[in-house]
């Protein structure tokens, strides 16, 4: 799994590709943790552009949760958009558009950041 | 921090240290096997996704519930974790006692036998030291009743307890009630949980299509 970031001023975005399975899940999640911990510092958004993951596993979708409860007690608003049809599959299964924002597109992301500010 | 079974069972057992009656339940049975498979994820022995069940290591885990569901698996052929869930609920009997016996060994039960009227043999199992039971039933009410997102590890305490049928030892239906929306929100947030929720509603479906065939 591969991911870029793209630092903004309202929002850090993760670009995540790949497989979000078992084994990738640990490094990705110490990723968003740094992610989440740094926009805390600055007061931005952490959006993560799903559209390359091809696969979620459980293992995966745990570090969707492990996020979305750091960047909670950070005060950091994190969303997710673009779901590629692996992600979507998960999230509608398990119900995670109530705890974590879904978007579209990132436009609607940033709009949705820019909202909530 | 004890397993996720052996919380499950914790929970089952009473105040006078009997196993509550739910604990017979294909319900409850299927929960153990869910949090078993959680655990082989957790442990990094298995992953799993909406359509199968991938074992990563067949080296044991050094905890015999745990072992025993990995065995099947690897044995096994590939199918889902809601299949999964349905089939190793058969084997609940063995479940619950390595389940057991991990709760004996770590001095959190003791196990007592009586008689009743000098024949019938009553097994109880007292709970020696009531934090982890405790500490479970805290643990749950408190993210019920807050608008937390819980750990990987409560979210399916919670769902697996809600589906084993655990609640109603220490909530009120009308609490459970209260609460609907809220054990709803937490309730699918993994999917190995999740399949536990579709393998128990796959055997209500059984059992009434069962009836209905008996009537007619």
């Amino acid at each position: 799994m591969n991911t870029t970031l793209d630092t903004r001023d309202s929002a850090t975005i993760v670009m995540a590709t790949g497989r979000l399975d078992f084994e990738a899940s640990d490094p990705f999640q110490k990723e968003l943790e740094t992610v989440i911990a740094q926009a805390a510092t600055r007061h931005a958004a952490v959006l993560v552009n799903c559209a390359g993951i091809d696969y979620v596993s459980s293992a995966g979708l745990r570090v969707f949760l492990v996020a979305a409860r750091s960047a909670k007690a950070a005060n950091v608003a994190l969303s997710v958009y673009s779901l590629s049809v692996a992600v979507k599959q998960v999230f509608d299964v398990s119900g995670f558009g109530r705890i974590i924002n879904v978007y579209e597109d990132e436009a609607s992301a940033l709009a949705g950041v820019g909202s909530a500010a | 921090m004890i397993t996720i079974a052996e919380e499950l069972v914790l929970l089952a057992v009473e105040d006078d240290g009997k196993i509550a009656y739910t604990a017979g339940s294909p319900e409850f049975a299927m929960a153990l096997v869910g949090a078993c498979l959680i655990e082989l994820n957790l442990a990094g022995r298995i992953d799993a996704d909406v359509d199968s069940v991938k074992v990563l290591s067949p080296a044991p885990t050094g905890i015999g519930v745990l072992d025993f569901v990995l065995d099947k698996i690897s044995a096994g052929n590939s199918k889902s974790s809601r299949a999964w869930v349905r089939d190793l609920h058969s084997h609940y009997t063995e479940l619950f006692r390595l389940t057991l016996r991990l709760l004996l060994e770590r001095g959190i039960l003791q196990q007592t036998e009586s008689r009743f009227m000098w024949a019938l043999r009553s097994r109880r199992y007292p709970v020696i030291d009531d934090r982890e039971q405790k500490e479970a039933k805290l643990r749950i009410c408190a993210l019920l009743l807050s608008d937390d997102i819980p750990t990987p590890h409560d979210t399916v305490l919670i769902s697996l307890a809600v589906e084993g049928g655990l609640l109603e030892s220490f909530l009120s239906r009308n609490q459970i009630a209260q609460l609907a929306e809220r054990i709803d929100q937490i309730g699918g947030l993994d999917l190995i949980a999740r399949a536990v929720e579709d393998a128990i509603r796959d055997e209500a479906e059984l059992r009434v299509s069962a009836v209905m065939m008996a009537v007619h």
